[in-house]
Formats: C-alpha cells, sequence, structure tokens
C-alpha cells in the first residue's frame, strides 16, 4: 500500500490520502473512499489504484455487450417541464439518452466524468476548476464548450424560476437569487472556474443530481421533449404522459463516447400505473423486462417469475416527521416523548419486511462518509407516556397522516402502533395520492420519503437548514446552521466527523423526525437484460443497457 | 317525431349543462387547484408560488366567469408581462398574439387542453373514445347472443332443471363486480405461477407462459385473442347476467300466454313455438335493458380499463380525476351526458318498432 501512495502523491488532492488513511484504518467503506476521493476530482481508475485495486469494467459480467434490440421498461411517464425543476427521478431518466450531466454517479458510489474531462478542488474546497471535455458536439451540429457550462450553472442559479431545485445546491455560488458576479469564470473554451464564496465539498456531486442535465443555451426553459437537443446518442420519438415514452439511437449524430454504450436501438418506456398487480401482469404478458422499482411483496413475486431482483444499499429512507410551526409539536418535548416510543427495528420489521437497516433518527446514514456513531437511541414506552404526561398531553389524541402506498402506510402503521402500546392515543389517516399532495409539506405528523445523497451534509442541508424550502419540519436551529456551515467547508471526514457528531446530537435532542430506516431499494428484470440493475439514486441509464 | 327529437336534444344540452357545470365547480374548488398547481409546477412550491401559479395561469377570476371562459360565451382571459409578451386562454391554446380578449371555448369548437396528457382534449378524447368503442363492440358482441340465448333457455320451461342452472349462473355472473371478477381471470387465466396457465403450459398446450395477458396495453396496436379476452369477458359477464335475467322474464311470461298454449294445441312443434311465436315479443323488454346497460358499462369500462391499462375512455376518465385534469373531466361528462342519453333516444325509437301498440307523439 505504501509505495501506491508514492507513485499517486504527486497527482492527487491532499484531501484524498486522507481519506486512503481512513479507509486503511477501517474508518471509510470501499464505497465511501470512491465518493469522496473522486468528488475532489481524482478519476475513478486513479482512486482505484490507491486502493491497489484494478478499476473494475463498466461492466462487470464476462460479456461483451450486443448491439440492438427493443427494451420495454415500466415506469411512469409525467407531463415534462423544466429539468431544474424536476421532482421526480422518472422526469429525468426519460431523458438521460439525449441530455447528458457533467459527472455521473456509479452504482459503487465512485463519480465519473461524463461532460467534464476532470476537475480539481483547490484545498479549502472554494475554487473548482473544470475541464470541459473537448470533441463534444450538440445533436444539432454546434459544438459543446465551456460557455455552454457557464450558461447551465447560471441557470441553476436563478432562484427566481418557481420549483428550481439546482438553485439549493448551488448556493455558494449564488447571491440575491442570482448567480454572483464572478462566481463562474470561463477561462478558456474548455475550462471553466468556480469560485465559491464559502467551501462547498458537495458542488461536484450535487451536478450529478437529475435536475442537472445539460441543456442547449437555446433551450427556452418548457419541454425537454419537445426539444431534444442535447448531447447524448439517442432520441425522443414520442413521449405521452401516462400512457409511455418511445427514444430510440439518433442515427444523424456522432456520439463523443461512440462505440462504449448506446447499445440498444430502441427503449421504449410503458406507464402501467401504480398498482403493481398491473406491472406483474403485464410482465406475465411479455409487455415489460424490467420494473423501475418493485417493493415489498412483489419483489418476491416477481422473481418467481423468471425476473430476477438487483438490489442497491441507499441511504434513502422514509422521514416520520413532525412539523414545529403546529401544536403540539412544537413542544421538544411531545416530539421526545413520541420518539422514545418508538422502537425503530420493530418497524423496519413490520414497515419493509427488514430491507434495510435500521436507522437512528438524525438523517445521517452509516454509509455516509462522516457518519458519526452516537450512542444507541433509548425506547422505553413507560416514560415516554410519562413524558406526554408532563408535558400536558395525557389525553391528546395524536393523528398520523400518511399517503397510501403500501410501505409508506405500513411504517406509519407500525410507528403508531408503538405509540399506541405506550399508553399515547394516536389516530392514523390515509390519504389518496391525490389529496395527499395538497397539503404535505404543512401536516403536523407525516412522513416523506427521502432519496438518498451522497453526502451525509447533503441531506441536512436540503431538509433541515432553517427556512430552506424543502424544509417540511418547520426545524430552525442556528446552532445547527451554524454548525452545518461549518461542516459545509471541512474536506477532511475525521474532522467533519467531530462536527458530524455535534450536529446528530442536536438532531436527536431536538427531536425532529422518527427516522425508522434505511431502504434497500429493488429493481427486478428479465434475465437477458444487462447493465440494469438497481442505482442507488434511480438513475435509468440506458445509454448502458443491452439485450442478449 | 320531430318534435320528440327535437325535446330530447334539448334535454341532453340541458342535462350536459347542469353536469358540466357541477363537474366545473366541484374541480374548481381551492384544494383542487392547488392540487393542479402542484402537479403542474412542482410539488415542493410554497404558498406564494402556488397563488402565484394560479393567477399567472387563468384560474384566478371568479368560478362563473371561467365556466363561461370554458363555454365560450365570455372572452378569454388575457395576461401582459412584463417584457411584454401577450398570454391568454386563446393565445397560448393558439400560439397567437392577436387573438387575446376573442372567445374559445366549446362554443367556438375549442374543448381545452388537458394538464395532464399535455394534449388538445378533443384529440385525446378522440383516441380515447375510439378505443373504448372497440373495447365495447366486443363486449356487445359477446354479452348481447350469451344474454339472450342463456335467458331464452332458461325462460322455455320455467321451473326445469336447464332454467335452474342457467339463472343461478346468471344470478352469480351478475352479482359478481368487475373489480372482483377481474382479477379473478387474471389469477386464473393470467399468471404463469398460479391458475391454470402452469398446467397448460407444462402439459404443452400453450406456446407462452400464460393462457391470456392479463393487461391490454397491446391492444392499442393491435388487438389479439390473447390481449383482449380477458377485458371483454370481465366486463360482458356481468351485463350478461343482468340482461339473461330480464330476457328469462319476459320469456316467462310469454310462454304463459293465451296464444302459445292454442299453438301447442294446434300440434306446433315446441322450438317452432319458441322461435316463430315467443320470441319476437320477448325481446322487447330485453333491447330496452339492453340499450340501458350501455351507459351502465361506462361504470365496467371505468374499472376494467384501469384494471388491464388499456388506454380508453374509462381509463381517460379516471387519469383525469385523479390528476384534476379539469377540460379533460369536463369533456368527459359530456360525451357520458351523450352516450346516456342517445343510447336512451334509440330505445325509445326501437321500442316502438318492436312494439306497434306504443306510439311516439
Amino acid at each position: 500500500m505504501k509505495d501506491v501512495i508514492d507513485t499517486v502523491q504527486d497527482r492527487v488532492h491532499p484531501a484524498a490520502e486522507i481519506y486512503l488513511r481512513d479507509h486503511t484504518a477501517g474508518k471509510l467503506s470501499r464505497r465511501e473512499f470512491l465518493t469522496r476521493t473522486t468528488a475532489l476530482g481524482v478519476a475513478a481508475t486513479a482512486a482505484y489504484g490507491m486502493l491497489g485495486l484494478v478499476a473494475p469494467e463498466a461492466r462487470a459480467e464476462d460479456m461483451t455487450p450486443v448491439m440492438g434490440g427493443t427494451l420495454k421498461m415500466q415506469m411512469s411517464i409525467k407531463a415534462q417541464r423544466d429539468p431544474r425543476t424536476w421532482d421526480w427521478s422518472e422526469l429525468a431518466n426519460a431523458c438521460r439518452g439525449w441530455l447528458e450531466y457533467l459527472v455521473d454517479y456509479q452504482r459503487d458510489g465512485s463519480l465519473t466524468p461524463v461532460l467534464l474531462e476532470s476537475w480539481e478542488a483547490s484545498e479549502d474546497a472554494k475554487v473548482y476548476t473544470l475541464h470541459v471535455r473537448q470533441g463534444v458536439t450538440w445533436n444539432n451540429g454546434d459544438a459543446f464548450t465551456a460557455q455552454d457550462v457557464a450558461h447551465n450553472i447560471t441557470r441553476w442559479c436563478d432562484a427566481s424560476v418557481e420549483g428550481n431545485s439546482m438553485a439549493s445546491r448551488m448556493g455558494s455560488l449564488m447571491e440575491n437569487d442570482a448567480a454572483r458576479e464572478g462566481a463562474i469564470e470561463v477561462v478558456d473554451d474548455h475550462t471553466v472556474r468556480l469560485n465559491l464564496s464559502a467551501p462547498d465539498i458537495a458542488l461536484i456531486v450535487s451536478m450529478a443530481d437529475y435536475p442537472a442535465a445539460i441543456m442547449h443555451p437555446s433551450f427556452n426553459g418548457d419541454d425537454p421533449v419537445a426539444e431534444p437537443i442535447g448531447t447524448g446518442p439517442y432520441r425522443p420519438v414520442s413521449y405521452e404522459p401516462g400512457i409511455g415514452a418511445v427514444v430510440e439511437r439518433n442515427t444523424d449524430h456522432t456520439w463523443w463516447n461512440a462505440g462504449n454504450g448506446a447499445w440498444l436501438d430502441r427503449i421504449e418506456f410503458v406507464d402501467l400505473g401504480t398498482d403493481p398487480a398491473a406491472w406483474v401482469a403485464a410482465a406475465e404478458a411479455g409487455e415489460i423486462d424490467l420494473n423501475y422499482q418493485a417493493q415489498g411483496d412483489i419483489i418476491d413475486i416477481f422473481d418467481s417469475i423468471g425476473m430476477p431482483r438487483s438490489e442497491a444499499v441507499t441511504a434513502a429512507t422514509i422521514a416520520v416527521r413532525f412539523n414545529q410551526d403546529s401544536e403540539p409539536y412544537n413542544n421538544v418535548a411531545v416530539r421526545r416523548g413520541l420518539q422514545k416510543a418508538v422502537n425503530n427495528a420493530v418497524v423496519l420489521e413490520l414497515g419493509y419486511n427488514d430491507l434495510g437497516t435500521v436507522a437512528e433518527n438524525h438523517h445521517v446514514c452509516p454509509i455516509h462518509p462522516e457518519y458519526a456513531q452516537l450512542p444507541p437511541l433509548v425506547v422505553d414506552g413507560a416514560a415516554a407516556r410519562a413524558e406526554i404526561e408532563a408535558a400536558g398531553f395525557g389525553d391528546y389524541e395524536f393523528e398520523l397522516i400518511s399517503i397510501d402506498e403500501p410501505w409508506q402506510a405500513e411504517t406509519c402503521d407500525a410507528v403508531a402502533a408503538q405509540i399506541r402500546d405506550a399508553g399515547i392515543n394516536i389516530k392514523r389517516t390515509i390519504l389518496p395520492g391525490a389529496t395527499f399532495w395538497n397539503d404535505w409539506t404543512k401536516y403536523p405528523f407525516s412522513a416523506t420519503e427521502w432519496n438518498m445523497r451522497p453526502l451525509g451534509v447533503q441531506v441536512l442541508n436540503l431538509a433541515y437548514r432553517s427556512g430552506v424550502p424543502w424544509n417540511e419540519t418547520a426545524f430552525a436551529n442556528a446552532e445547527f446552521d451554524a454548525l452545518l456551515d461549518q461542516a459545509n467547508g471541512i474536506a477532511d471526514a475525521d474532522a467533519r466527523r467531530e462536527v458530524m457528531r455535534q450536529i446528530e446530537e442536536i438532531m436527536q435532542n431536538e427531536g425532529v423526525l422518527i427516522q425508522p430506516y434505511w431502504r434497500s431499494i429493488f429493481r427486478n428484470a428479465a434475465e437477458n437484460v444487462h447493465g440494469a440493475e438497481m442505482h442507488p439514486t434511480f438513475v435509468v441509464d440506458y445509454v448502458n443497457y443491452w439485450k442478449s | 317525431m320531430l318534435l320528440f327529437l327535437l325535446r330530447r336534444i334539448g334535454l341532453m344540452l340541458i342535462t350536459a349543462l347542469c353536469l358540466t357545470f357541477v363537474v366545473f365547480a366541484l374541480t374548481n374548488l381551492p384544494a383542487k387547484l392547488e392540487t393542479l398547481a402542484k402537479t403542474q409546477a412542482g410539488s415542493r412550491m410554497t404558498d406564494a408560488e402556488v397563488a402565484r401559479w394560479i393567477d399567472r395561469n387563468g384560474y384566478g377570476s371568479p368560478m362563473l366567469q371561467r365556466y363561461g371562459e370554458w363555454l365560450g360565451v365570455i372572452p378569454g382571459w388575457v395576461r401582459h408581462d412584463d417584457d411584454g409578451t401577450v398570454h391568454g386562454r386563446c393565445v397560448d391554446r393558439h400560439q397567437d398574439p392577436s387573438l387575446a380578449g376573442s372567445r374559445c371555448g366549446i362554443l367556438q369548437g375549442d374543448w381545452g387542453y388537458s394538464t395532464r396528457f399535455q394534449d388538445n382534449v378533443s384529440t385525446v378524447i378522440s383516441a380515447r373514445v375510439g378505443a373504448t368503442g372497440l373495447l365495447m363492440m366486443w363486449v356487445l358482441i359477446v354479452m348481447v347472443p350469451m344474454a339472450l340465448i342463456v335467458g331464452v333457455l332458461a325462460g322455455m320451461r320455467e321451473g326445469s332443471r336447464t332454467d335452474r342452472a342457467l339463472s343461478t349462473f346468471a344470478i352469480a355472473s351478475t352479482a359478481t363486480p368487475e373489480y372482483v371478477s377481474g382479477v379473478l381471470f387474471i389469477a386464473l387465466l393470467a399468471s404463469s405461477t398460479v391458475g391454470l396457465s402452469p398446467l397448460l403450459a407444462s402439459w404443452g398446450w400453450i406456446d407462452g407462459r400464460v393462457l391470456f395477458q392479463g393487461n391490454a396495453r397491446s391492444a392499442m396496436e393491435d388487438i389479439t385473442l390473447s390481449n383482449f379476452t380477458l377485458p371483454v369477458l370481465t366486463i360482458a359477464l356481468y351485463g350478461m347476467g343482468y340482461v339473461a335475467r330480464i330476457t328469462r322474464a319476459s320469456m316467462t311470461e310469454v310462454m304463459t300466454q293465451q296464444y302459445i298454449r292454442t299453438a301447442r294445441l294446434k300440434g306446433v312443434s315446441f322450438s317452432k313455438i319458441v322461435l316463430k311465436h315467443a320470441l319476437r315479443n320477448a325481446l322487447i323488454a330485453p333491447f330496452t335493458v339492453i340499450m340501458l346497460q350501455i351507459p351502465w358499462l361506462l361504470n365496467g369500462v371505468v374499472i376494467s380499463e384501469v384494471l388491464f391499462s388499456y388506454p380508453g375512455f374509462g381509463w381517460t376518465l379516471y387519469e383525469a380525476a385523479v390528476n384534476n385534469d379539469i377540460e379533460l373531466l369536463l369533456a368527459s361528462s359530456v360525451v357520458a351526458v351523450v352516450v346516456v342519453l342517445v343510447t336512451q333516444l334509440i330505445s325509445d325509437i326501437g321500442y316502438v318498432y318492436l312494439n306497434p301498440r306504443i306510439r311516439i307523439s
């Protein structure tokens, strides 16, 4: 191991070596090591090299991909809109054939440059230099340049656009709801320099998030399917919300990465609604080759009809959260009391068939590099009851609202059942999707599904910082915000873990949420479908799928 | 006759007007508009953003005014943006700023825009109604002959073993709602792990994994025995039992008439009596019932199309309702009113031809 470090020392970011030390000391798993180092600009192959490993081929199987074929996939097709306002991964997935990203987040946790050739971060993570890939053209013939990258980052920083979620990820480049003067610098045709106002170690990882699709400068912010100008090898043929979408290889366009993907001739997405029984029926009828995501019993049923499962371990979760703007959850004793009544392991077993790992009510996952282990949670029904009574809510009837999605409803049922067992009155309300989404951010006690983010600080920035749009807990804590700012600037996992420990403690002490488990997610595919394993962030990168 | 037709059409228009107003009022409740805004522009929008969206997209004006806009009796809404672009109901629909202030509603032949399917309502509805038309055609082809045969056979000899057996079957089928029979059919015939298909496959009687497909999505392009049998059967079976019961009742009544007894006494064979003397009279009641059953079947169409994911009229109605797609839902209710009243009209007119004692004044 020592000489491996020596050979790469002169090229890599200093923090990467700290990660390597962490990894050899057993503090960082290989997956975390890869996420962390590649985010700092170390190429995936070099990162693997630091571990003394050879980077795996893009396709682990000993099979050469075969060109051709049509793949049919079950996936819901929703009405399109401006990519930076996308709120469902499915919206991005349908477009991944022609819209590409600066970087891709891989199943193994590493980052792969796509429209960037490479990038470097300064030691304090305040200056990033992006090297834009050369030889890329848009499918209308225009050359892809650093100007285009700068244009997209500026678009992301425009917070005046309703629902632009990229703006919350680009905070360090912004000022007054727009890109800060001098933050985005075009150095030459293929180099962009980003000058951050505060260190942000998550900046590059954020650019792999699904709303960060790279759009042509002529895109007017409406429908990316109607004007499918992109850099990728496919083009849309049809797109009907609720019915399906068809994508085919774009024969008029030379893709920069030709020969390393785009195996399929045609991909057909079929929207079969939300009832998984219909998906099974369609699979039995040969109408689909793979599903988008299977949950609960449906995974086994698909297994049994000859479509084996693939699993992705994730930091995706369900947050059974309190809204601190509402009575009686503005009282920390009530929140703490309810938390104390719930054994998260039981919720995992009853609500999610044990298909995950137990979480600790602070929304930082053991697979996050900065995760700090806290003492185990105390579950004590009697104490919980006593605390609720002491707070004056002994006779109060709490209400836990959830959507009628089976696993979410069952999880909330398991939470409510344990609260009830502790002798506290609680009512369960299950709402259909049509009414649930109306007021969902304001329900006093409800459940929200959260997808994973590669770094622990990312979710906390998005979901628990005071006043941010996605904060439906209404948690507002100046000390927490300050610590989070501090954590955002510490590249060293050990040092950040110290801050993170305090952050996690605040989360637990303030009783922000009951977070019962981390979900593993599953997809079932026919045996002749390859490269389509479940991805921890639900990416459907059909450019790399193929059929034998 | 002409007066009768005119009265009927007038009734149809008034019914359609009332129904669409009720649907309009329900879909335009403030909470529903909020849902619409959030599905259209992002589920994480703040209240202020929602209010702004509702206002900017023409949902902010009073409800009666918007109903008038939809009908085409009041000019469509218009918005002038700071950058000089003009938006409005008619402007956005036709990409033509000169249309600002003009009327564009159903009186002008403009059915509006579907927010769920991002297409003109007229395009969506005509494509979907066509798909349902095919489904209904096959349902009627299966249902009507089966129901009549079962009813006539059962009613020929009241109380016989055939009657008891067929009546039991008819009652059972009409007592099984589509959402039960559809699921049973899928489990029995369209699963590769349970029911008949694994058995048949292991005997080598069927080529594929399943006997019939439990999903009719592919019937959009190409209707086959395999993908269309189950949805058709699910709807047909429910209606069949009911029509068969009516036919049986009508048939038994006819079979007790004096003229049937006279014919028997004269030595006419039983089959001749049934076919030549009893059948026409016995079919008067079922004819009306079959016609009235068609709008009734629309229920079944909704359930069956959703269950088998066949994008027809019922499926569209369901999607429009779930997604609060106001203009599509309104157009769907107009279509439903037309279907109900037209079938009633046909049944009234047909009745006159089958029963000369009745006259339309």
